[in-house]
């Protein structure tokens, strides 16, 4: 559904974007990611033929970007950033502009108009002024008018920047139930938003593409998940426990150097185990079998914040600044010496 | 032109629904309505003396021709790059072109109106009793749209150049006058530059083209190709200037 190859895009000595490609295919919901000043507005200006590529191609259902324009332009529905509509219009009167611009017919601009402002929950609102509008409504109406010609790819730039908490989660809905109908291409810099709503994860940092997949797929590219054991002193041994933790792992876990690490701590002994998945079961048998006392068992996986982190500075660190949000080091754990 | 008739009537609901334009309307009706009776007792009830004196050679008509235009275009692409609503015209299946020339017809249709009120009180003096050369009046009032739509072309040039609407209708009057006081200031100049001046200067004469056609009631085809075409002109390079600086955006 879209084929971006090579796109580059410069201003002057600035390279906002650099050699990206990327496919997405139809029904796939893909969260672009990155800081601000990345590169996502800039290659979703380029995706809609708003913004032409200094090099490379773009194809959105089978037409150029470039060459086929209002093609291009008609099997897309986008909200741009800030949501810029006319605010001296009445809802029903945007979606009637919106309408004309793609050259519906007046009967289909009245069912459109109902359709999609029920779909966005603004039924009630299409008297409205844009401008009277709170924020949260005034983006809900551009998702109305970014549907109202039903786009094949909905690019949505940015769609709930701005938002308290509460408007956020009731876009955020209406996004997922949107991904069900639509090619979706969503940015924001909100990672835990994109999390919410799409299933594969583009992170775009100075311009390049740092990731590209699940967010399953980040995981066990870049680790990071990890299991937190807490035994009672009196019921093992460090060195014994590391052993039988170090037996339970296989494949790509057991490959992977520094998998187990254990130390004391008072009247308990930590352990981290660095395992794709949470091996809690197998644990659980395990302590039974060896009569541990068990005082906590917790997996934990890091947070996109942390993964883009770890991306976007290209170390272990994950560029955050409150301790509290930072991924587990495993160099500050001091090991057990045999 | 895909889309054209779809800007172009947003863009008069958009200029109706502006206080701004409801002021300059009001103001300019008073404006001609006072000195429409004023012209009438001044000069002994010459009706078309009156109504020449109405539509060209007033000081008070080219003083709205210079400012009205601007004030009217200032915000059709400045503010609109700068909020964002041209990005969204521009990404919806519409040419740059037929987004300008949209916005600068919707501010023409405006103008046109706004002018009208002078063949009504033509008609107010027919009711009365007093007929009008209606050709001429016609002719006059013509002449009125054709120069508004050049003097809003070069406010769409100005909004195109310009970050904030502020800026737009500064550099539309600069525009605006310089272009009808060109011919005169050029005659003064010498030299290669003062040459290729005083020759754009001649093929840009408005009060020429306004005085020997459309003020003396004799319609010139030629004179209507005048306007036509340099205010083609000037939309093409505001279309082009809108085009470099969404590359730029």
């Amino acid at each position: 559904m879209i084929d971006v190859q090579k796109i580059t895009r410069r201003f002057g000595a600035l390279t906002a974007v650099e050699d990206l490609t990327f496919q997405v295919t139809r029904g796939e919901v893909v969260g672009f990611l990155g800081l601000n000043g990345a590169g996502k507005s800039t290659t979703m200006r380029m995706l809609t033929g708003y913004l032409p590529a200094t090099s490379g191609n773009i194809k959105i259902a089978g037409h150029d970007v470039l060459t086929e324009s209002l093609k291009v332009r008609r099997s897309i529905g986008y909200l741009a950033e800030g949501v810029p509509l006319y605010r001296e219009h009445r809802v029903s009167e945007m979606l009637a502009f919106q309408g004309r611009l793609f050259g519906m017919k007046r009967s289909e601009i009245k069912r459109r108009s109902e359709e999609v402002l029920d779909r966005v929950g603004l039924s009630d609102r299409s008297r409205s002024l844009v401008g009277k509008l709170s924020k949260g409504m005034r983006q809900r109406v551009g998702i109305a008018v970014a549907l109202l010609h039903e786009p094949e790819v909905l690019i949505l730039d940015e769609p709930t920047s701005g938002l308290d908490p509460l408007q956020r989660v009731g876009v955020r809905k209406l996004i997922a139930e949107l991904a069900e109908e639509h090619t979706v291409m969503i940015s924001s810099h909100i990672l835990p938003e994109i999390e919410a709503v799409a299933g594969r994860l583009i992170l775009l940092h100075h311009g390049t593409k740092v990731a590209d997949g699940t967010k399953a797929e980040l995981l066990a590219k870049l680790g990071g998940s990890h299991l937190k054991l807490v035994v009672a002193a009196a019921s093992a041994k460090p060195n014994a426990l590391k052993e039988d933790l170090q037996g339970l792992l296989s494949g790509e876990d057991k490959k992977r150097e520094g998998a187990v690490f254990v130390r004391e701590a008072g009247e308990s002994i930590e352990a981290l185990v660095r395992v794709e998945k949470n091996p809690s079961a197998s644990i659980g048998l395990l302590a039974s079998a060896r009569g541990w006392i068990l005082s906590e068992l917790s997996w934990h996986e890091p947070s996109l914040e942390q993964l883009f982190g770890r991306l976007a500075t290209g170390s272990a660190e994950d560029g955050l600044d409150s301790p509290s949000e930072r991924a587990p080091d495993y160099r500050e754990i001091v090991e057990v010496k045999a | 032109m895909n889309g054209f008739s779809a800007i172009l009537r947003r863009e008069v609901t958009g200029l109706f629904l502006t206080p701004l334009a409801w002021v300059l309307l009001v103001a300019a009706v008073s404006l001609n309505g006072f000195l429409c009776v004023a012209a009438l007792m001044g000069n002994g009830g010459d009706v078309d003396g009156t109504f020449n004196f109405l539509l060209g050679s007033s000081g008070a008509y080219w003083m709205l021709m210079i400012t009205l235009p601007p004030l009217l275009t200032m915000r059709s692409i400045s503010e609109e790059l700068k909020g964002g609503q041209l990005e969204f015209l521009l990404t919806a299946p519409v040419t740059d072109g037929a987004v300008v020339l949209g916005k600068h017809l919707a501010v023409v249709l405006f103008l046109a109106v706004l002018w009208s009120v002078v063949p009504m009180y033509g008609l107010v003096l027919e009711i009365q009793g007093v007929s009008p050369d209606w050709g001429q009046l016609g002719l006059g009032y013509l002449g009125a749209v054709l120069v508004s739509a050049l003097f809003a072309a070069l406010g769409m040039v100005a909004s195109a150049m310009s970050s904030t609407p502020l800026l737009a209708a500064f550099l539309g009057f600069i525009f605006n006058i310089t272009i009808l006081l060109l011919p005169m200031g050029a005659g003064a100049l010498g030299g290669t530059i003062g040459g290729l001046v005083k020759a754009l200067a001649n093929k840009l004469n408005v009060l020429l083209h306004l005085q020997t056609s459309f003020m003396r009631g004799a319609l010139d085809s030629a004179d209507i190709i005048f306007f036509v075409a340099w205010t083609g002109l000037f939309l093409f390079a505001a279309t082009r200037i809108v085009e470099g600086r969404r590359m730029w955006s």
